[in-house]
């Protein structure tokens, strides 16, 4: 029993550390926005790497999105014969869910994962201390311009995201049930409200900020050398994926 | 000056330093010798604020930085200069992105002067015409002196070496000492140097320290650790196997 209580507490105590260390690192972010004090080429770096170079695969990524969108509701709008309602469907469904998680689930795997690869290395090589060493706070230099290029290119790929996986149903649409793309997009434009779009997209601006949070804290706080890199890119990748999930149902039940 | 006081830092229930006390005076390069292990890459990392003792005291040119702030430390870090064992090069810059760094990060000197600071500062290391290569694509010797390049650009007055020759064929380490030797000569610099190359470091500094598990053990000149009587030390400076 009391074996168990140890563990228990032990968990609850790492999970503490983890948590206060975000907040912690957090403010440090906050402070350094604010403040201004962010390194330009270092901040124009990550929003190239982190934004243009996702471009591809979140285009990819989304098309494939919204054709699947088409054709799993395909079905049931030809037997009912509502292809007046097939944009609707599978545009409600991309703006509101299945796009911003598919592109958070991406992101997190692909950019989360790299940030933390990329900090992580650079801690247990010493060049997190080599900056401190010539008088550079890493929070400001290394932390803060990944922050803002993660949360701010989640944001803006999501609406190409978007956009591209609309795309992509209207072309399946055509394809598999012949449905012209003008009555798809009208079908949008009838019946999505724009809260529906701003509904993803807060949910988007939302996982962003949790992949940057997460990432940026298991690279910063690792240690052991290569399998101290490993631990923490699988330690952020689940981390991620987790508040993404946990973060879209609070947002879907306080946001409708 | 330097000063250490007292200095103690454990890593779980281990004293991995014990109650370290040194001076290193202005102008002076101290050799800081000692088995593996004995913590000298940490005490170098306490002398610069690097890493918070758990008790004891460091000033620095009168300050203390074992009670610095994050911004007095930085201010601090700017008469610092410091060469990691294991390179510590920015992977994702070019030669001259690095060693052109400190000097780009105060803003104070244009473009054209830093990239001519740069290429004086690599012919003066014997490797003119790299600034355009990654740190990937450098032998170990040629890492070492775009490391010690780096540290050197911006002329701090206090200097710390990592042991600067670890894993360098002997005609490199001496080319590394040279440099040492230079830039003690000619700009004065306070250093402490970590090496296991007694031969190398024999001549180019002015006193040596040893740390064996964490305690001070020996702090002299070189006459002085060259007739010291204590076995420890004579075995490591000999390089003996049996004390």
């Amino acid at each position: 029993m009391s074996r168990l209580l140890a563990a228990i507490g032990a968990r609850a105590l790492s999970a503490s550390t983890e948590l206060g260390g975000m907040v912690i690192m957090l403010l440090h972010i906050f402070r350094g926005i604010f403040t201004w004090q962010m390194d330009v080429m270092e901040t124009w770096r990550n929003l190239y790497k982190v934004g243009v170079k996702s471009f591809p695969i979140v285009v990819v990524t989304a098309l494939l999105v919204g054709a699947i969108m088409v054709i799993q509701t395909g079905a049931l709008v030809a037997q009912y014969d509502a292809y007046g309602l097939l944009g609707w469907g599978a545009g409600f469904a991309t703006l509101r869910e299945v796009g911003p998680i598919m592109i958070g689930l991406m992101f997190s795997g692909r950019v989360g994962a790299n940030n933390t690869a990329e900090l992580g290395t650079m801690k247990v090589t010493e060049q997190v201390d080599a900056l401190r060493a010539l008088a550079i706070d890493p929070m400001t230099y290394l932390l803060v311009p990944r922050f803002v290029s993660i949360v701010l290119m989640m944001f803006l790929l999501t609406i190409v995201g978007d956009l591209t996986a609309l795309l992509g149903g209207a072309l399946t649409a055509q394809l598999l049930l012949g449905v012209e793309p003008l009555l798809f997009f009208w079908s949008i434009d009838e019946y999505l409200l724009t809260e529906d779009l701003f509904n993803g997209l807060y949910k988007a601006f939302t996982f962003g900020f949790a992949i940057a949070v997460v990432s940026c804290h298991f690279g910063i706080t690792t240690s052991g050398g290569a399998v101290g890199v490993g631990r923490a890119v699988n330690a952020s990748v689940v981390a991620s994926a987790v508040s993404i999930f946990v973060l879209d149902y609070l947002l879907t039940y306080l946001l409708g | 000056m330097i000063e250490v006081r007292g200095v103690t830092k454990y890593y779980g229930r281990t004293a991995v330093l014990n109650n370290v006390s040194m001076v290193v005076h202005e102008g002076t390069q101290l050799g800081l010798i000692g088995p593996g292990g004995a913590g000298k890459t940490l005490l170098i990392k306490i002398m610069s604020g690097l890493v918070k003792p758990d008790a004891g005291k460091v000033f620095v040119d009168g300050e203390e930085v074992t009670a610095l702030g994050p911004v007095a430390l930085s201010k601090l870090r700017v008469k610092m200069g410091m060469l990691f064992q294991n390179y510590a090069l920015f992977d994702f810059m070019t030669v001259e992105e690095n060693i052109a760094f400190p000097l780009r990060q105060k803003n104070e000197l244009p473009d054209a002067e830093i990239r001519e600071r740069v290429a004086q500062i690599l012919k003066a290391v014997d490797l003119p015409g790299i600034q355009r290569q990654f740190p990937n694509e450098l032998s170990g010797g040629m890492k070492k002196r775009v490391t010690f390049a780096r540290a050197v650009i911006h002329d701090p007055p206090i200097l710390f070496y990592d042991d600067p020759t670890a894993g360098l064929d002997p005609v490199t380490s001496s080319k590394i000492f040279i440099l040492l030797e230079r830039r003690r000569n000619e700009k004065g610099t306070t250093s402490v140097v970590i090496t296991h190359d007694i031969l190398g470091v024999k001549d180019i500094c002015d006193e040596f320290a040893m740390l064996d598990h964490g305690r001070l053990i020996f702090r002299g000149t070189r006459e002085e650790i060259e007739n010291t009587r204590l076995p420890r030390v004579r075995q490591f400076w000999e390089g003996k196997a049996e004390l």
